[in-house]
């Protein structure tokens, strides 16, 4: 058996008789590599953008909105319809094992005013499940009390964005705001969410006891009615059961008979972001696979220079045999001729991969994200590529006929 | 015993139609310590008897035994390391192996060693071999660097690393001019009566087969004539 150490002197030295063929070589690889590293950064750092949104918005989302009216003949559109109330929130909470928590939602706007600073934000008027719905959690203070939302009492919690521009550095806390000129009374800061998938700025809103809201800020012509409802299932396989669930309850509730239509639409919040996510993560898998192609082309590059490399060296392969090489021999030498080859190139490669990944990401603002899952697997494949793409030269060689061989010219 | 013993070897080629003998029957006998000259003009088979003996080529039929073991049946990989252990070869073209050192040139028999042979020793043994032949300063040198005698004594060097027993020498002056040709052949005399390495050497020269112990001549596959040579 031939001494590895030995045998990798060789295989350089013949690499480095042909340093420009060697280098062009390489080439095919070194893209190869790039292209995938580039690739997988690239996808994964949308796919893992994406999914931070989806943690952002609350995870097993599925939010109630109500139908439609029709008014001589003219759909208002979800919402004109006030159909969905906060008794409905209550019994979904309550009546479905597959929800965790549900939140009515009366949503709103207005001009919010402490000392001499004011800010126009959004109002939402909702329960203290709100907080467990969205996977939110508070910076300062206290959630709703039950009594609080059932007294109607004039407390608000604030996001970030809105506590910066109206206290700045000061404590929120205990502070009274005006709301649309009522005074609420600031018990929560919620820490900060960051923008939503849609570019909205999550943190700029106000949560009021949804009897607060309606009493007091945003006067409903059906009393108890909401805007909508938010609902969070116990996990993501009861999604569909949840939904489904959601759909007869309501249904039975509002007393709407077999053939008639539903007065409410339960839309799926987090199945739409993770077909989303889906989507995207198949476009990277499908261009890591394209670069993937590039490198079969790359070993195919390195096949034909190994059995140009066997063509020239009959005589040197020939002397070998002639002094005591065996078929093994002579054959290991020819792969790890290859595999030195397409290693140097995938080493290379990787480099230049993480460094285009990095330029996009520092130029052009792309996330990217650079796992050593794809290193590795990369590395490993292009080494793959070497040993499969070196195999044949190495075969053909180690078949040559001494006498043959060593009669070459 | 001897080291290399033959019984009726036969080598057909099929050219076309007709089949061309190459070795038509060829006994011979090789005792250790002997020093032959195989001739013959060019296609009476010396050549191709020195491949089967040198274990590079099979003959199409008869026997072959070398220092006791029936090669005839014996795969590549088994001949390969007869090769090694056995046999060292000089060619006429010298057969070194280019932008490769001297001593490096001389490594690679070891490098295929059955035996394991570390870098080190491997190093040493190589050193020792261009010493004996007075090539030591020159073991930096690539074969381009090297005069055509020099470079046929590292060959020679090749040869002898792996202490065969066994030298055989394929035209190894043809190449070279008179003067260089008597150097090379008062080496392997000294080789073969200081060593006891078994030469066997084919040429076409006389000057040449002149300073073995026996000649051997071959005419159309046949041996024609063996008798000893008195220098």
């Amino acid at each position: 058996m031939i001494h590895l150490p030995s045998i990798a002197k060789i295989a350089l030295r013949a690499l480095r008789v042909n340093k420009m063929r060697s280098a062009l070589t390489m080439l095919g690889i070194i893209i190869g590599v790039a292209a995938v590293i580039t690739m997988l950064a690239v996808g994964k750092g949308a796919s893992t953008k994406l999914s931070e949104q989806i943690a952002t918005v609350g995870s097993n989302l599925l939010i109630v909105v109500p139908g439609s009216t029709t008014a001589g003949g003219v759909r208002m559109g979800y919402g004109s319809y006030q159909s969905l109330t906060r008794a409905d929130a209550e019994a979904i909470t309550s009546e479905i094992p597959s929800v965790f928590l549900a939140a009515p939602v009366i949503s709103g706007s207005g001009q919010v005013v402490f000392g001499n600073a004011n800010w126009a934000t959004a109002v939402y008027g909702t329960t203290q499940d709100m907080l467990g719905v969205r996977d939110w959690t508070l910076a300062a203070g206290r959630n709703f009390y039950d009594q609080e939302i059932r007294s109607a009492a004039k407390v608000c919690i604030v996001g970030q964005t809105v506590a910066d521009n109206l206290f700045g550095n000061a404590n929120p806390l205990d502070q009274t705001i005006r709301i649309r000129k009522v005074p609420f009374t600031v018990v929560g800061v919620l820490n900060a969410k960051g923008q939503s998938m849609m570019g909205q700025d999550q943190d700029d809103i106000i949560y009021v006891p949804v009897t607060a809201a309606e009493r007091n800020l945003f006067g409903r012509r059906i009393p108890g009615s909401v805007h909508f409802i938010m609902v969070k299932a116990t996990s993501t396989d009861d999604l569909g059961r949840a939904e489904e669930q959601i759909k007869q309850l309501l249904r039975q509730r509002h007393r709407i008979g077999p053939t008639q239509e539903d007065d409410f639409t339960v839309r799926n919040l987090t199945q739409m972001l993770q077909l989303t996510e889906q989507a995207s993560r198949v476009m990277s898998l499908l261009l890591a696979a394209i670069a993937g192609v590039s490198l079969l082309v790359g070993g195919i590059g390195i096949m034909n220079i190994m059995l140009v490399s066997v063509t020239e060296r009959t005589r040197e392969i020939g002397i070998r045999m002639a002094v005591g090489a065996k078929t093994w021999d002579i054959r290991t030498q020819f792969i790890i001729e290859a595999l030195i080859l397409s290693m140097i190139g995938g080493l290379i490669g990787i480099v230049l991969g993480i460094t285009l990944a990095e330029l996009l990401s520092t130029l052009a603002g792309w996330s990217i994200l650079i796992s050593v899952w794809a290193i590795v697997m990369s590395f490993g494949f292009s080494a793959l590529v070497g040993i499969f793409f070196g195999f044949y030269p190495a075969y053909k060689a180690s078949l040559l006929d001494p006498i043959d061989a060593l009669r070459h010219e | 015993m001897a080291l290399i013993a033959t019984d009726r070897l036969e080598k057909k080629y099929d050219v076309g139609d007709s089949v061309v003998h190459a070795l038509d029957g060829v006994s011979l006998s090789i005792s250790a310590g002997e020093f032959v000259a195989v001739m013959g003009p060019s296609g009476s088979g010396k050549s191709t008897f020195m491949n089967v003996a040198g274990c590079l080529d099979k003959p199409s039929a008869g026997r072959y035994f070398l220092d006791g073991t029936d090669v005839i049946r014996m795969g590549r990989d088994d001949l390969a390391r007869i090769r090694n252990e056995k046999i060292g070869f000089v060619f006429q073209g010298f057969n070194l192996l280019a932008r490769t050192s001297a001593l490096e040139n001389v490594e690679v028999p070891l490098l295929y060693s059955t035996r394991p042979v570390g870098p080190k020793q491997r190093r040493e043994r190589a050193r020792l071999a261009l010493t004996i032949l007075g090539l030591d300063d020159r073991r930096h040198h690539h074969p381009n660097q090297l005069s055509g005698g020099q470079q046929q004594r590292v060959a020679i060097a090749r040869a002898l690393v792996n202490d065969a027993p066994l030298l055989l020498a394929d035209e190894p002056t043809g190449n070279l001019d008179t003067k260089t040709s008597i150097e090379i052949m008062e080496l392997f005399v000294k080789l073969n009566e200081e060593k006891g390495i078994t030469i066997v050497l084919v040429t076409h020269e006389p000057d040449i087969s002149a300073y073995s112990k026996r000649i051997v001549r071959f005419l159309d596959g046949r041996i024609v004539s063996d008798e000893v040579n008195r220098r």
